[in-house]
């Protein structure tokens, strides 16, 4: 099946203008009588749940934690792009749209890269407005930064915590939703199915952390807000509690799910140091400006990094790029970084990570400027590790990040099933296959405030008069039974090993197989441990404690269980897309100097794949066109 | 929004609690200022015999003849009276709330200097009050704790408050008391000025180092102009 | 390196509460706190036990989802700093837990190996903090004071542009200061009134500083002061908030809530 994406006609630029002022509208009478569930408190849920009560539809809002300010969308340390253009600096909305397309491999969709930046403008107004104190200059107005893979200055930023600032004014707009009425905030409640009836997206059903309850919700449309899948990998950069589950249900109801194997691995993670680390710490990047990353040149070395002597030591990305030098592109950085580590040359007690030293940086510009410069980094590094990174080298290693893939949504942000939406990192639309830095808190602020709130309407304006699904309506008792069976056969299976240790697995499996370089070979064998693993997991899985009280074993279960499912579509996608682009490095397709090989004749199209109730795997294409920027092969040499 | 524990709603405190914050810091700026004027009048005590009494007759008769006898004394009398059954009221309620707020289960205390000053405030002010009551029998009253030489009228017609004075405080242990009693009035006096900064929303980074720098010297100055009296009597500089 | 841990379990919100102590026999010093409770679950879950739950998210600092009481002290012995980020190389031996500040220059080897690591761990306390199971609490007193006026009454597209409001360079840094507050709860379980000022103060000066938050000052104090009066309990400047609020939040956020009420009662 060729997928439709519905993107108006004509040139890209005017496109959004043009639908939005053809979109239907519903009056403000009928609006409270249509209901619409909003799963997720990120920046996108919180903004959508808050926009849509706003307008005056009765919303139902979800998350599965204790309070909407905790989505993770609170960890994003470095800004948020906006196409806002006011400085000298040559920046303009084309220029904004021609970094997130190359930056994204070509595997973005132009014309919801337009939008993104065209709504740019006023997503930083608002969350201005809403108490996001941005910084700002002495004379007063926004002060920005610039940000990896561009050369204008387009970032905002609030200190080190501009997701932090963000999410919590959006928190903030939806409990003013919450308090007027407009908005049901369920805390505690984790959506675990899609109800799907009638062809339509009709409600959820969700269960309560607290008490076990399982419920059903009816709503007139559903969006889903729920972040990406980065915590598939186990070791990540996510929170402990993201997980696929709300998407990967949604899917299994027939929700196509797009690229899936598209993730990113940030080169400057911290290492997995003891099998007792529960996650990996992200660094800024920034810190590669004047760190200089190495590796011992034998193999096993065990010398102290200080003992080495230099013409030991291999500055593999000076050596490799001389132009670049430790300035390569995420990407690039991650896989030489692998590609070391793999040679046995690794460094630290597991042998899982590279150096980043800042000897030479320290000699030449003196302990002072390095402070001042990368002070709150370094001791961060110092808190979390316990290594004082001005005496001794930080180590570093590829982590997973952020997923490109989602659930595949047309123009309009609606996925394949009508009246299911979907917002920020759950979605695919914007980013291709790498994310350009800043620009996710953006996606999901642009689907959330600017986006949702004028297409989910334009969906209801065909059912205003008519009543949500009833409660007994039997896909919803059906989907509620299998929830319940679900739930049951979990918490009684009758297994020995915790959930977490499956999911420890796992993460292992797909960093080995679908990490940041993949080969045929290596995909193969992902895909049959994935799969054994999984029979393993239903076979062994053990929950402790009972289901009708707060059991995070339980809930974990479920999520890894998933996780499983979902791991095998990943593995399949990476091997099915026969070309190398952006942060999807096949290592058979390469060009001679290593850099990814697109193949824009077979690939320059989206795989959105759908999985069958028995379980099979179909692919089908949204074919990509580009009318602003040409093809190109992306060049950062 | 769905809370994950049931519990009542909340209840709505009569008067509230920023209503007793705000009784606990008027009262309190009543005590500090006659609590200063007070040892500022007791400095009289270091001119002499005639220079005391004269200034305790003094205090019966301001405002005389305008004002009828003794008017001025007993309103502030009332007003210091009406202040103290405030401030203790409010500190009780406040008390309370503190406890039902903070739940069944205790901590031990953090070691920290303002944390203490905050600890010791309920039991100083049990002392402070128990000290009035000794005080005023002692000195005012002349009754169960006074000393046997006590006397209303002097016979020079003033109030002997200087022989009072000297005789109380010849007792070891009356001056002891005394002086620390002067101690835990000036800690008092020192974090109820520093949260005055707090009660009324004084939030300037400067003005908050002045303010809480002149408690400071309020709190040295009683303890430095009332804890030399008892003992400067006791080894005999004042008899 | 043995640690000793004194846990409280609480099956659900009526239950009675007990203690239980385990130990975990290979804790190292690079272990969290949150990894150590980890470790522990392992391996009651290998035991046969129930793991205990607990709550716990970005593990960063910047969710507020963590949050413990580590032998009397909420969030654990290192001042400021959230449970994710206390770490056993910091613990000083001993039941005391008295933090080992410089954990800098080589932290692990301020530590004997040797030696028993004791620690009571148990919930944030505060009555308006009931446990919801284990270490876990509810803590939506803390959102009903945003919905109670912590917000701003924008609605969306209608914002000026953000550069034509100017805003002084050291406001914004100010508003930063206190919108740091990552809302983890640890200011009233620290509290011996259990009192929320830190965290109301925190929202009240923050969205005071802004252009559109000052608009609604006045309405926003009454309130989010007496939503703070019904649930949480007065302060007596005790200060011990300030000791162990992850975010920095200065303790001139209470002096916040009593100016912007203060103002407002002489502005009606």
């Amino acid at each position: 099946m060729i997928l439709d994406p519905r993107v108006p006609a004509g040139n890209p630029s005017t496109a959004w203008a043009r639908r939005t002022s053809q979109y239907r509208l519903v009056s403000p009478a009928n609006r409270r009588r249509m209901t619409v569930i909003v799963v997720g408190t990120g920046l996108a849920g919180s903004g959508a749940a808050a926009a849509l009560g706003e307008l005056g539809y009765n919303v139902e809002c979800f998350t599965f934690h204790d309070a909407p300010r905790r989505a993770h969308s609170v960890a994003a340390q470095g800004g948020i792009n906006a196409a806002r253009a006011r400085k000298v600096d040559g920046d303009s909305l084309a220029r904004f749209v021609i970094d997130t397309i190359k930056g994204g491999d070509f595997r973005g969709r132009e014309a919801d890269v337009v939008r993104l930046a065209s709504e740019s403008v006023r997503v930083i107004d608002h969350l201005q407005a809403i108490g996001a104190p941005f910084a700002r200059e002495y004379g007063g107005q926004l002060a920005t930064r610039s940000f990896g893979g561009v050369q204008v200055s387009r970032t905002y930023y609030t200190r080190g915590q501009t997701g932090q600032q963000l999410q919590v004014a959006a928190a903030q707009a939806l409990l003013r939703q919450v308090a007027r009425g407009t908005v049901n905030l369920h805390t505690r409640t984790e959506m675990l199915d899609l109800v799907v009836a009638d062809g339509r997206a009709q409600g959820i059903v969700s269960r309560n952390l607290v008490t076990g309850e399982v419920d059903f919700t009816p709503a007139h449309a559903v969006v889903l807000a729920t972040g990406g899948y980065g915590s598939v990998y186990f070791h990540s950069t996510l929170a402990m509690n993201s997980n696929a589950t709300a998407t990967w249900r949604a899917h299994r109801r027939g929700a196509l799910f797009a690229s899936p194997s598209f993730v990113q691995f940030h080169p400057t993670a911290l290492p997995v140091s003891s099998k007792w680390q529960s996650k990996t710490t992200l660094m800024s990047e920034s810190l590669r400006n004047d760190g200089r990353i190495w590796v011992p040149e034998r193999p096993g070395d065990n010398r102290a990094p200080g003992d080495i002597p230099e013409e030991e030591r291999d500055y593999y990305l000076e050596r490799r790029y001389p132009a670049f030098g430790n300035l390569t592109p995420r990407d690039i950085a991650s896989r030489a970084a692998r590609d070391e580590i793999e040679a046995g040359r690794g460094v630290g007690p597991l042998r899982n990570s590279v150096y980043l030293d800042f000897r030479d940086a320290i000699a030449r510009l003196g302990r002072d400027t390095i402070e001042e410069r990368y002070g709150n980094l370094f001791d961060m590094y110092l808190d979390v590790t316990g290594e004082d990174p001005y005496t001794q080298p930080m180590r570093i290693a590829p982590g997973a990040h952020f997923t490109m893939g989602g659930l595949w949504s047309d123009y309009d942000q609606m996925t394949t099933i009508p009246g299911l939406f979907v917002g920020g990192e759950a979605g695919h639309n914007y980013h291709g296959a790498n994310r350009l830095g800043a620009n996710s808190l953006l996606s999901a602020c642009v689907d959330g405030w600017f986006t949702l709130p004028l297409s989910v309407p334009n969906y209801l304006a065909a059912l205003v008069g008519s009543e949500p699904i009833d409660l007994d309506a039997p896909e919803a008792v059906q989907a509620m039974r299998e929830v319940e069976a679900r739930v049951q056969r979990l918490s009684t299976n009758d297994g020995t090993v915790r959930p977490v240790e499956f999911h420890r697995r796992l993460g292992e499996v797909l960093y080995q197989g679908v990490g940041v370089s993949r080969t045929d070979a290596g995909l193969r064998e992902a895909r049959e441990k994935v799969v054994a693993l999984r029979e393993e997991f239903w076979r062994d899985v053990r929950v402790a404690g009972p289901a009708d009280r707060l059991n995070q074993e339980l809930e974990k279960a479920g999520r890894v269980a998933d996780f499983l499912e979902l791991a095998e579509l990943m593995v399949l996608d990476a091997l099915d897309r026969t070309e190398s682009c952006g942060a999807h490095y096949r290592e058979e397709y390469a060009l001679p100097d290593g850099e990814a090989a697109r193949d824009d004749e077979k690939w320059c199209n989206v795989s959105a794949w759908e999985t069958t109730a028995d379980g099979a795997h179909i692919r089908h294409l949204e074919e990509l066109t580009f009318d602003l920027v040409p093809l190109a092969v992306r060049n950062y040499r | 929004m769905t809370a994950a524990v049931e519990r009542p709603a909340a209840t709505r405190h009569r008067p509230s609690t920023f209503a007793l914050k705000q009784v606990m810091a008027i009262t309190g700026v009543v005590f500090v200022a006659f609590t200063f004027i007070h040892m500022y009048g007791n400095l009289k005590v270091y001119w002499g015999r005639q220079a005391l009494d004269g200034y305790a007759t003094w205090l019966r008769e301001v405002g005389y003849p305008l004002l009828p006898y003794k008017s001025v004394l007993w309103a502030l009398r009332i007003t210091l009276l009406v202040s103290l059954v405030a401030h203790v009221w409010a500190a009780v309620a406040l008390w309370l709330r503190g406890r039902a707020a903070r739940g069944k289960h205790r901590r031990r205390a953090m070691p920290r200097s303002m944390a203490w000053g905050a600890r010791t405030m309920l039991p100083g002010g049990v002392w402070i009050l128990i000290f009035v009551v000794v005080h005023l029998l002692d000195l005012t009253v002349g009754l169960i704790v006074a000393p046997e030489s006590w006397a209303a009228q002097g016979p020079d017609g003033l109030i002997p408050a200087y022989d009072n004075l000297v005789a109380s405080f010849s007792r070891p242990l009356m001056a002891a008391y005394y002086t620390f009693t002067m101690f835990v009035i000036a800690f008092h006096i020192w974090h109820g000025w520093r949260t005055l900064l707090q009660d009324w929303g004084i939030t300037g980074r400067r003005i908050r180092v002045v303010w809480a720098t002149i408690g400071a010297l309020i709190a040295l100055a009683i303890v430095l102009g009332n804890a030399a009296i008892p003992l400067l009597v006791l080894t005999g500089v004042i008899a | 390196m043995r640690v000793e841990i004194e846990v409280w379990r609480q099956d659900s919100p009526e239950a009675d509460g007990r203690f239980e102590t385990h130990v975990v026999e290979d804790a190292t010093p690079e272990m969290s706190l949150l990894e150590l409770l980890d470790r522990l679950n392992d391996q009651l879950a290998e035991g046969g036990v129930e793991p205990i739950q607990f709550e716990s998210d970005c593990r960063e600092g910047a969710c507020g989802a963590c949050g413990v009481t580590v032998n009397d002290t909420p969030h654990g012995p290192v001042p400021q700093t959230p449970s994710c980020r206390q770490h056993l190389r910091a613990f000083g031996p001993g039941r005391g837990g008295s933090p080992n500040l410089d954990s800098g220059s080589s932290a692990s080897a301020n530590l004997d190996l040797g030696s028993l690591l004791k620690l009571r761990i148990e919930p944030l306390r505060s009555a308006a903090f009931p446990v919801v199971r284990d270490l876990v609490v509810d803590r939506s007193s803390l959102d009903r004071l945003i919905q109670a006026g912590g917000h701003v009454d924008v609605t969306t597209g209608t914002a000026p542009d953000a550069d034509d409001l100017l805003i002084g360079h050291d406001d914004a840094e100010l508003a930063l200061d206190f919108a740091a507050c990552i809302g983890c709860g640890a200011c009233v379980a620290a509290c011996p009134n259990g009192a929320a000022h830190l965290f109301a103060g925190a929202k009240l000066a923050h969205l005071a500083l802004l252009p559109h938050g000052k608009l609604e000052r006045t309405r926003r104090a009454g309130a989010v002061v007496d939503q703070l009066d019904g649930e949480f309990g007065p302060c007596s400047s005790y200060g011990e908030c300030v000791e162990v609020c992850p975010a920095g939040i200065p303790l001139t956020a209470v002096a916040a809530v009593h100016r912007e009420k203060l103002r407002a009662a002489f502005r009606r």
